[in-house]
């Protein structure tokens, strides 16, 4: 019997629609570089490397055929950041759209900030259904009228038109950062953002762009000094005051904006002894956190590192709380993973609408589910194969030695080009979106 | 021997990588820069402890071993670890190296191998046969950092290749050594990531041994 919700691997996960290019020539500008649910679940954003942003929209739901939730249609699509040239540094900045994140809704608009390299945009989203008609001194297509041939008035009225959906930049927050922006947050009080880079966090109003405070800043007095940089940071669901940041020493920092001005000092530091037995000569790269997502409750933080997804309770620093292996058998060849730059490939993760089910991404078009109360785990896969509406995804299993069993798949054919970095959860309902290289899969729970 | 095959087999990895990673759009990366950096120390420190290990067990050995024939066993596994890097121009020859000046040789072809040769500049090292002396940084290598490290500025870690003149900031001494040692491959497209080549194919090498190993040293030193 499936159970609607909760439970990863209790429910059954079934093809819903997939998004993008059919062939197998990848264009480079349509690699989907992040994936954001709104806070309703029912806009779905993509970034892609040519910096465009493509939003999908939730159908309504029918309500004669409940058999499925409403589909995702393209709703809107703009070109947030075009490339860039820095002539002071002679450096051409990239497009990729690294992060989006939308603020909540508070009027008929939508609004999200999406962001490059160096700069972020507050995109505003609308609706226009309706044009005014009936102007005095301009024809319908626009052009003047010769006003002697004007011998009445009338005022102008609104006539319904074709749905048009509008983006268009309201804020652009540049000249801040140095290095590499590798996060956007929004701070619970809808007011404050965070930004941060490889060495630096900014701190920003949503309405002042000429502005940011840094509020964490871990350049070393000499570069060549320099052992860690920031990964992903993060503001507290609740708490206006709280932030965290990730290193790539593995370690998470846990910060409170009202002890001073420059959040230097950490108010809480979360790093788990490293295990002697697992030391290796990459050991250092791969204990480097790729993302951190707190829990929607805010007791928790999840955070990605190139093996594992590991759990912490905010209230203990020293060790996490769950851990779970997101795919162990690649620790014998990090070598070749080095060789291939895989070990530097950035997984992200997230949370279910429960923080009871957990997700991440790995390779072969591979991603996990790991369900934190049965402890069970389950790993499906993105693939066209399987693209039958309905069609339930059946779990699949990668074989590390030994003797390979049937539908097992060996370490050695894994297709390290197909790798699942992006993945999101709809904050309410068992609806996931997994971005594969240039497509966007999204799946749903089996509705009976 | 095999560990230090490999722990050079990754150094030279990872300076490939490193200076690819410069000329990718975008600029120069900081975290994979340090976590490029990360890997060659480890390399290099068990490649110099794997030696350490090596040369105490061959000074148990009888001593009476002619230098070529030590040489040339490190020396194959030098030109193989350069078969890893791509093919490009022959960079100005290493300044230190004094016997080996190859300039007549700057073609994109690759050339003929290279007979082992003793550089007759004499290393003030321990471990001084010809092949290992780049790999501990000689007195003079350490002068030509300092002075990289007191031109270097302090700001903007992430610039392409610079004008010579200018050090990038985060990693001063790898921007003047790589700019030295690869500045025949800028016009080269990237290739492929080199291919950890079998350690008993002897391929031709386009550059001296020594002076690899003396970029090796100086890059990783750097960090």
């Amino acid at each position: 019997m499936a159970r609607r919700a909760g439970g990863g691997n209790d429910i059954q996960w079934c093809f819903s629609q997939v998004k993008g290019a059919v062939d197998d020539d990848v264009a480079e500008a349509d690699i989907i570089s992040t994936v954001e649910f709104n806070h309703s679940g029912e806009l779905l954003a993509t970034g892609d490397k040519g910096g465009r942003v493509v939003i999908f929209q939730q159908e309504q739901e029918n309500k004669i055929q409940s058999h499925s939730r409403g589909e995702y249609n393209v709703y809107s699509t703009f070109q947030s950041h075009e490339p860039e040239f820095d002539y002071l540094k002679s450096l051409e900045i990239e497009e990729k759209i690294n992060k989006i994140r939308w603020l909540p809704q508070k009027n008929a608009a939508q609004f999200l900030l999406s962001t490059n390299d160096k700069t972020i945009k507050l995109w505003k989203i609308s609706e226009r259904d309706k044009r005014p008609e009936g102007y005095n001194l301009k024809e319908e297509d626009g052009r003047y009228r010769d006003p002697t041939t004007v011998t009445t008035l009338r005022v102008p009225v609104f006539r319904p038109m074709d749905l048009m959906v509008e983006a268009s930049p309201r804020r652009i927050f540049a000249n801040a950062h140095t290095y590499h922006i590798n996060s956007i947050s929004i701070n619970s009080d809808y007011e404050t953002y965070l930004s941060a880079d490889d060495l630096r966090i900014n701190l920003w109003h949503l309405e002042i762009t000429d502005r940011s405070f840094n509020i964490v800043d871990i350049k070393p007095a000499n570069m060549e000094e320099l052992t860690e940089v920031i990964t992903a940071a993060e503001f507290h669901p609740n708490s206006c005051n709280t932030f965290v940041y990730s290193s790539s020493k593995g370690t998470i920092r846990l910060c409170d904006m009202r002890a001073s001005a420059l959040c230097d000092r950490h108010s809480k530091l979360f790093e788990e002894p490293e295990d002697p037995s697992n030391r290796s000569f990459f050991s250092e790269i791969i204990s480097s956190i790729s993302d951190v997502k707190f829990s929607h409750s805010g007791r928790y933080m999840m955070t990605r590192d190139y093996l594992s997804v590991k759990i912490w309770d905010l209230n203990m620093e020293n060790r996490p709380v769950e851990t779970y292996q997101v795919h162990e058998y690649l620790r014998s060849k990090l070598c070749s993973l080095y060789e291939n730059d895989c070990i530097f490939d950035k997984f992200e993760c997230c949370w279910n609408g429960s923080d009871s089910v957990v997700m991440t991404g790995s390779y072969n078009n591979f991603f996990r589910m790991f369900d934190r109360n049965t402890k069970r785990d389950i790993t499906l896969e993105a693939s066209r194969e399987n693209n039958k509406p309905r069609t339930v995804l059946k779990p699949r299993k990668v074989c590390a030695s030994g003797k390979r069993k049937k539908d097992e798949i060996s370490v050695d054919s894994l297709d390290f080009n197909k790798k699942i970095l992006h993945t999101a959860w709809h904050p309410k309902e068992n609806i996931i979106a997994v971005a594969t290289t240039n497509n966007l899969y999204i799946f749903q729970d089996k509705v009976n | 021997m095999e560990v230090q095959k490999e722990a050079q087999r990754i150094m030279t990895l990872s300076v490939w990588k490193m200076y690819h990673s410069r000329m990718q759009r975008g600029g120069l990366r900081l975290h994979r820069s340090l976590q490029l950096s990360l890997v060659m120390r480890s390399a290099r420190e068990l490649y110099l402890s794997a030696k350490v290990e090596a040369h105490e067990s061959e000074v148990s050995l009888p001593p009476a071993l002619p230098s070529d024939p030590r040489l040339h066993p490190p020396r194959e596994a030098e030109s193989t670890a350069e078969t890893a890097t791509p093919d490009g121009e022959h960079p100005s020859p290493e300044p230190m190296d004094t016997q080996e000046a190859p300039t007549a040789e700057e073609t994109s072809a690759c050339c003929a191998p290279r007979p082992a040769k003793v550089s007759r500049k004499r290393r003030s090292s321990s471990l001084s046969d010809g092949g290992d002396a780049g790999l501990v940084p000689s007195k003079k290598a350490r002068l030509e950092e300092k002075e990289e490290e007191e031109g270097a500025s302090s700001e903007a870690a992430d610039r392409l290749q610079p004008p010579p003149a200018q050090a990038e900031g985060a990693f001063p001494n790898l921007a003047r050594v790589l700019q030295r040692r690869f500045s025949g491959l800028l016009n080269c497209s990237p290739a492929a990531p080199p291919t950890a080549p079998p350690a008993c194919e002897a391929k031709p090498a386009c550059r001296p041994a020594d002076s690899m190993l003396n970029v090796l040293v100086r890059a990783v030193v750097a960090f």
